[in-house]
């Protein structure tokens, strides 16, 4: 049970504080929560993360000034999503129709009429039905569905630069504008790869224990169908190979990139960022291709966009140790950022979509993507 | 000119950032009060009212109180506006505690919104009266439950189930049974939405009347998947407990597997991983940790308290566990299982966490493993509910290894993982480690160790100690391994002293340490290797470890006899040079090993030894003096050199006497039984409490296994209302405490009333006296069955008496509006302040006749009027409510009592004088009698507390006795007494400091701290009253 909700600045300044329970919690915990708990990192809670990716949702991103230009709506989501600390509505479908989210139009007229209510009027019908996640009676002019694969790649090359884990955490997005009442069936041609699965609720479980089949009503809009967990990959699309040496107070560092394995799709948005170790008190980088940027924490990001034909991107650099250091004993983890637009690199395929009952024959729309994860190379 | 031009563009900046924010409500946000808010809550315009109520937010939000806006505010309740409604309701709920009275002016409108036909602004109005926490609307609420918990909206019956976890709180002493009948209508609901709400509700309000689920645990089970995910959280719960408590634990669980080898004795107290015939064979032929499981069944069922009591004495709980077991063929818990699996399937992280616990606990072992992947791939979910189930995961891995082994690679360390979780992996990987990962393990280990984080790299060193003891075939790898690491550590550390270096250090060694204590005989040339490379050593305290292990085997072996000398000469040559703790380890050493010598060697180790102890008794460090001292008192004879011993033989014989401790102390293997008591502190698997490792406010262990007997069932399924007389009537038991029938509890009450009553002319005729014998007790109204007897004295008979509520029929006499309003809102409303009144025909001349009447007190000073009729006439009457009575006993000891009393200063506290002479009459003649020698002041303090008992249902703490010569005298005796209000529960705490003699009348100062101040005055006054 929650008995408070504070929203703390970047500061650490109090910007909101909601009350759950008669025991009110007074706002000067939060000062004592900012020394010990943040800088431990971590947070338990895991209706609280629900709570901010529908902030999210609702407001597109979360910082300070997104919280306190909507402070209302804050107010308001969070009293609907919680009482007396308790989760009481936390489906995004029906919160969204109790409270309109905030959008372009509905600020214009409010600058144009000064009224402004987001508040609906009448209670969404879906909390009665046994289908919360989904309106009653949703009228389109579209009728269309939309599957999405995203996948997203954790690797962890050792020191040694051997593969030692390959997996993909990926995830079924469909984005759906159907109208009525409609009954989607899901199959996958290779549904044996997966390893783990985790449904949306609207998902029936008797089909897919039985032939691994996802059968369900969607809710509107886009949503997560599916998240799944491919295991024991044997090969990643890109390659990175840092080397680092160091003698007598110099150290020389130097990274390469390639691609590894042709997806057959472009590989574009590859970034290398690491932390250099704390007894680096100076250091230089040289690309040849793409920039290198270097944070105040020692972190350096190197974006390298899509590999150019015919060269492969390489950094070189020099650092400088401290001045009692002989040669560097710590080394930093290189984590790669990459997209894959098209690919999904499990292999998992879609087998066919039947939407049933509906109107008409819905268009129906599937795409693939693979990113990086928690892709890592040691050094 | 520029003056203008500067201010223009300052304008337009400013315009320019507020394109972007335009329409939010940003402006209101950030200057709340540039506009007065009181005339726009004033407006006439719902727009206006709405824009001030949104100020008030921002400045709510800010910190700042504006609850002096509360009555402007309040007004606004009945506006039709649904948006301004909505931010009327969170404003007041904010504040509604604060300001009560005006709070009671929104219930009228809360009434009436609850028969709106929106249901939305139905489910608003019954959430907001809930949650604005007024005592005096309780049994409103109530009402207000009871009625929408049969609402034709799901969504309004879902806030009824919300709301009763609110009035709960409110309403603590209140019986139970009409929130369990709302539960348990809300529960037999047909939608999941309200079961779930109705779940957590049940945990709320009632979670041991685990009758209700008997009746409809298959629908519940076959609802579950159905119901929200929040709300299958805490459903899983319940019908956990339910199980247990009705069926008690599966015989082929991993709960009871434990309990059974515990009694075997191979199992006994062996940590096995070797998987020898008799440990605990699970039916895929793996091993678990005995222990660990007998702790965790015990922690979980019994609760860590008496689980620490307990351990040990295994076998008393095993007989008791041995009886309460069921089959995992049993329907109910197959059906249990069947309904969770799906659920490991859910995107909730919750819920998986919480089907996977239902599964460990009650599915046969060898279907358990099904949770594990489950588990796992939550892990990869959110970042935040990592460490969550990391801990999970780290005590099913702890009790059985095998079921995670393969699974290693998920417990890898990345970059992206915050240093407590990769602790976390690191513990778990190096218990599910085995012979065919280890390999690859110790790989990944290797590649942690050049990691930049150095307090994670001394982790991964212990952890490679750990494996090592564990797997006895990669321990010589491991040992290799540390001493690489420690000799780059050493040669590091020489050059510059970075932080966390020397912890890596000092790990490793710790390590290298663990491992040789394994099997010493083998390492023999591991410790000569560090042996010499100690002057590369340079932190102390490894330094000490290093000479501490060499000290202990020292005679192990070929070599290290060989080398001790040399070392302990180079140790000599830089005793004074080292660290105060390398100091103390040096002697020690020295000394061990000259209890271990033989021969030719021992000669020159006393030398050494006696050169330490001349150093160490001049040295600047008291605890190295005193070492040396101690070393030297205790070992005489071996200090001694060859000639003395010649010459004083006797003493050589007390030398040798001594001879024996020093060596037992030194030389004594210690059985460390250090296993970190976090560690062994284990809670049910998803609860906050497994996260933070202590009980966490509201956990709860399992229920003990079939304490849930049929004929509770019964009762509870068969009758419904028969069971809520039943515990309506264990709750009179509780309070019959309150109205002990021997105490003249109400006496008071019933002096006043029979002197009004013989005041009225013409009723002398009419005598009533009454005795309280049980009485019924509601929060802030005092519910009580009193006893009234009409004698008619006269001598004619009387005809047509009643007894009537006063207020009805004389006008409400209340300055305060607020207040009356309430009150005629109750009397409308609610329960009539009396509940019970019969006519009685007619009393004949001398008949008495005894009735039985309810009466409800509205305040602790408000007297309850009542009109008693009689031949068509009226009387008036009142009826006073003793405020010694508006308290109920609250125990505590005197160092709570003292906590409570500082935290209750100033304004809080209040005290006053009064003088106390019964004890003269009293103590005079004990004091004649003389025959028996007995203390006046325990006679006092029995006097003075069966008074305050008496008068006042409050329990005693303690009495502080004074030790004074003066038998006459006492001065210093000082009485605490501990009460909470009945109202909000509030402590109430009273203390009498006596001042005087015997032989006069007592100065008793009676000192009360209440947070109520006005009742706190009020029971002063009353008992400074009765005391004097």
């Amino acid at each position: 049970m929650l008995q408070c909700i504070f929203f703390l600045s970047d500061a650490g300044e109090v910007m909101l504080e909601k009350q759950m329970t008669g025991h009110h919690v007074d706002r000067s915990i939060c000062s004592w929560f900012w020394d010990y708990v943040l800088s431990q990192g971590g947070d338990p809670s895991m209706f609280l993360c629900r709570v901010a990716d529908v902030l999210t949702d609702y407001l597109g991103g979360l910082n300070e000034d997104v919280i306190k230009d909507n402070f209302v709506i804050v107010y308001e989501l969070l009293d609907e999503m919680m009482d007396n600390g308790v989760p009481l509505t936390t489906e995004p479908n029906i919160l969204r129709e109790m409270l309109a989210p905030p959008n372009i139009v509905s600020k214009m007229l409010s600058v144009v009429t000064g009224k402004n209510s987001n508040v609906s009027t009448k209670l969404p019908d879906a909390t009665a039905s046994s289908i919360p996640w989904r309106k009653i009676n949703t009228k389109h002019s579209s009728n269309e569905v939309y599957v999405n694969l995203v996948e997203e790649m954790d690797a962890i090359f050792n020191r040694d630069g051997i593969l030692v884990k390959c997996e993909i955490y990926g995830e079924v997005q469909v984005n759906s504008h159907l109208p009525g009442l409609p009954d989607l069936t899901l199959s996958f041609s290779n549904p044996s790869i997966l390893n783990d699965v985790r449904f949306h609720p609207c998902v029936r479980f008797r089909p897919w224990e039985a032939d691994q089949i996802l059968s369900f009503v969607p809710p509107d809009g886009e949503f997560r169908l599916m998240s799944y967990r491919v295991k024991k990959l044997k090969s990643t699309p890109i390659y990175v190979k840092p080397h680092l040496t160091s003698n007598a107070g110099h150290s020389r560092i130097s990274v390469l990139v390639g691609i590894h394995n042709d997806p057959g799709k472009t590989i574009d948005s590859i970034t290398v960022q690491f932390q250099l170790p704390l007894c680096v008190s100076s250091a230089n980088f040289t690309p040849n291709h793409g920039t290198v940027n270097i944070l105040a924490d020692k972190t350096c990001c190197w974006s390298i966009g899509q590999v150019p034909k015919g060269k492969s991107p390489s950094l070189s650099g020099n650092l400088v140790l401290e001045a009692d250091l002989e040669k560097l004993h710590v080394f930093p983890v290189f984590r790669v950022g990459f997209r894959i637009m098209g690919v999904a690199s499990s292999g998992l395929q879609i087998h066919r979509l039947d939407v049933k009952n509906t109107p008409s024959e819905p268009y129906k729309g599937f795409r693939a993507l693979t990113r990086s994860g928690e892709y890592e190379v040691r050094s | 000119m520029f003056h203008q031009f500067s201010a223009t563009a300052e304008s337009l900046s400013k315009a320019s950032s507020l394109v972007l924010r335009i329409g939010t409500d940003a402006h209101l946000y950030d200057d709340p009060d540039d506009v007065s808010i009181g005339p726009l809550l004033e407006s006439r315009f719902d727009s206006e009212k709405v824009d001030a109520l949104k100020r008030l937010l921002a400045l709510l939000a800010q910190g700042s109180d504006v609850s002096q806006f509360f009555p402007q505010v309040v007004k606004n309740v009945a506006s039709q506006s649904l948006e301004l409604k909505k931010l009327v309701y969170l404003y007041l709920l904010h504040y509604a505690e604060k300001r009560q009275n005006e709070a009671l002016l929104s219930i009228n409108c809360f009434q009436k919104d609850l028969s709106d036909t929106n249901p939305l602004v139905r489910a608003w109005a019954l959430r907001t009266m809930a949650g604005i926490r007024l005592h005096a609307v309780a049994p409103l609420v109530l009402r207000a439950i009871t009625k929408c918990a049969r609402d034709p909206s799901a969504y309004v019956r879902k806030c009824a189930a919300y709301a009763l976890p609110k009035l709960y709180d409110l309403h603590h002493d209140e019986d139970n049974s009409s929130f369990e009948e709302l539960v348990d209508i809300l529960l037999n609901d047909h939608s999941p939405g309200v079961v779930g709400a109705a779940a957590a509700a049940f945990k709320s309000v009632c979670p041991s009347s685990l009758f209700l689920i008997a009746k409809s645990f298959r629908r519940l089970c076959e609802i579950l998947p159905d119901v929200e995910e929040w709300g299958q959280i805490v459903l899983i719960e319940i019908l956990l407990r339910y199980i247990i408590a009705r069926h008690g634990i599966v015989k082929e669980s991993i709960m009871f597997s434990l309990s059974t080898m515990s009694t075997t004795p191979v199992a006994d107290g062996f940590p096995t991983f070797s998987g020898t015939s008799g440990s605990c064979q699970t039916l895929v032929g793996t091993t678990c940790d005995v222990n660990m499981i007998t702790l965790m069944c015990k922690s979980y069922i019994d609760g860590q308290i008496e689980c620490f009591a307990q351990t040990g004495c295994s076998n008393s709980s095993d007989d008791k566990l041995d009886l309460s077991l069921t089959s995992s063929t049993n329907d109910d818990v197959v059906m249990l299982l069947r309904c969770t699996s799906p659920l490991l399937w859910s995107h909730n992280s919750a819920v998986v966490l919480a089907a996977a616990g239902v599964h460990w606990i009650m599915a046969p072992r060898e279907n358990i493993e099904r949770i594990i992947k489950p588990l796992l791939f939550i892990l990869r979910s959110c970042q935040a509910s990592k460490y969550v189930i990391l801990c999970n995961l780290l005590v099913f891995a702890k009790a059985v290894p095998p079921f995670f082994s393969q699974y290693y690679e998920d417990f890898f360390v990345c970059s992206y993982d915050t240093y407590q979780i990769r602790a976390l992996k690191l513990e778990i990987l190096s218990i599910i480690a085995t012979e065919s990962s280890i390999p690859i393990i110790l790989q990944e280990f290797q590649d942690y160790v050049k990691d930049p984080d150095r307090r994670f790299v001394a982790d991964t060193v212990a952890a490679i100690g750990l494996c090592a003891q564990r797997l006895p075939m990669v321990a010589s790898a491991c040992l290799e391994g540390l001493l690489a690491i420690t000799f780059y550590e050493s040669s590091l550390s020489s050059s510059s002293q970075i932080d966390g270096e020397a912890g890596v250090l000092v790990q490793a060694i710790m390590s290298i340490k663990a491992i040789i204590k394994q099997n010493p005989d083998s390492y023999d040339r591991v410790i000569v290797q560090l042996a010499c490379n100690l002057d590369r050593i340079k932190i102390p305290a490894a330094r000490a470890l290093v000479i501490w292990i060499i000290g202990e085997y020292s005679v192990i072996g070929q070599i290290i006899p060989k080398v001790v000398p040399s070392i302990l000469n180079y140790l000599a040559w830089s005793f004074t040079s080292e660290e105060p703790d390398t100091k103390l380890q040096i002697l020690n050493t020295a000394a061990k090993v000259l209890l271990c010598a033989q021969g030719a060697d021992s000669l020159a180790f006393r030398k050494i030894l006696s050169y330490f102890i001349e150093l160490a008794k001049y040295d600047i460090n008291y605890d190295v003096r005193d070492r040396a001292h101690f070393i030297f008192k205790f070992m005489p004879h071996s200090l001694m050199t060859s000639s003395e011993k010649d010459n004083n033989s006797d003493i050589s014989q007390n030398g040798r006497m001594h001879h024996e401790p020093g060596g037992k102390i030194l030389n004594g293997k210690m059985h460390s039984s250090i296993s970190s008591t976090k560690s062994s502190r284990i809670y049910l698997p998803g609860s906050l409490s497994q996260i933070v490792l202590h009980a966490a406010s509201g956990y709860e262990p399992l229920p003990k296994p079939c304490s849930l007997l049929n004929t509770d069932l019964t009762a509870g399924v068969v009758n419904e209302t028969n069971d809520s007389d039943i515990s309506s009537g264990s709750s009179i038991e509780e309070s019959g405490s309150v109205y002990d029938s021997d105490h003249s509890s109400i006496s008071s009450d019933d002096g006043n009333e029979s002197s009004w009553l013989d005041e009225e002319p013409g009723v002398s005729s009419i005598q009533t006296s009454q005795q309280a014998s049980s009485g019924r007790i509601s929060i802030n109204n005092l519910n009580l069955l009193v006893e009234i007897f009409f004698e008619n004295c006269s001598s004619e008979p009387i005809k047509n008496i009643a007894l009537k509520d006063g207020e009805s029929s004389s006008s409400v006499e209340s300055s305060d509006q607020v207040l009356g309003e309430s009150e005629s809102l109750l009397r409308t409303a609610n329960v009539p302040p009396v509940l019970s009144t019969e006519e009685i025909a007619s009393l004949d001349p001398g008949q008495r006749v005894k009735k039985l009447i309810e009466i409800r007190f509205p305040h602790h000073l408000l007297p309850l009027k009542l009109v008693v009729t009689c031949n068509g006439k009226k009387f008036s009457t009142k009826l006073w409510p003793d405020i010694g009575y508006f308290l109920k006993p609250l125990s505590m000891n005197t160092s709570a009592f003292i906590d409570h009393e500082r935290q209750l200063p100033g304004m809080f506290e209040y005290s006053k004088r009064c003088t106390f002479k019964d004890h003269i009459e009293k103590i005079a003649p004990v004091k004649d009698d003389s025959s028996i020698h007995s203390d006046k002041i325990i006679l006092l303090s029995q006097i003075l507390t069966s008074k305050v008992l008496s008068n006042c249902n409050v329990s005693l703490v303690c009495a502080d006795i004074p030790v004074s010569f003066n038998i006459d005298d006492a001065s210093g005796l000082c009485l605490r007494f501990s009460g909470e209000l009945l109202s909000n529960s509030k402590p109430c705490l009273i203390s009498i400091l006596v001042e005087g003699k015997f032989s006069e009348p007592f100065v008793l100062t009676v000192k009360i701290n209440c947070e109520e101040t006005v009742f706190g005055l009020n029971l002063l006054n009353r008992v400074a009253a009765f005391l004097q």
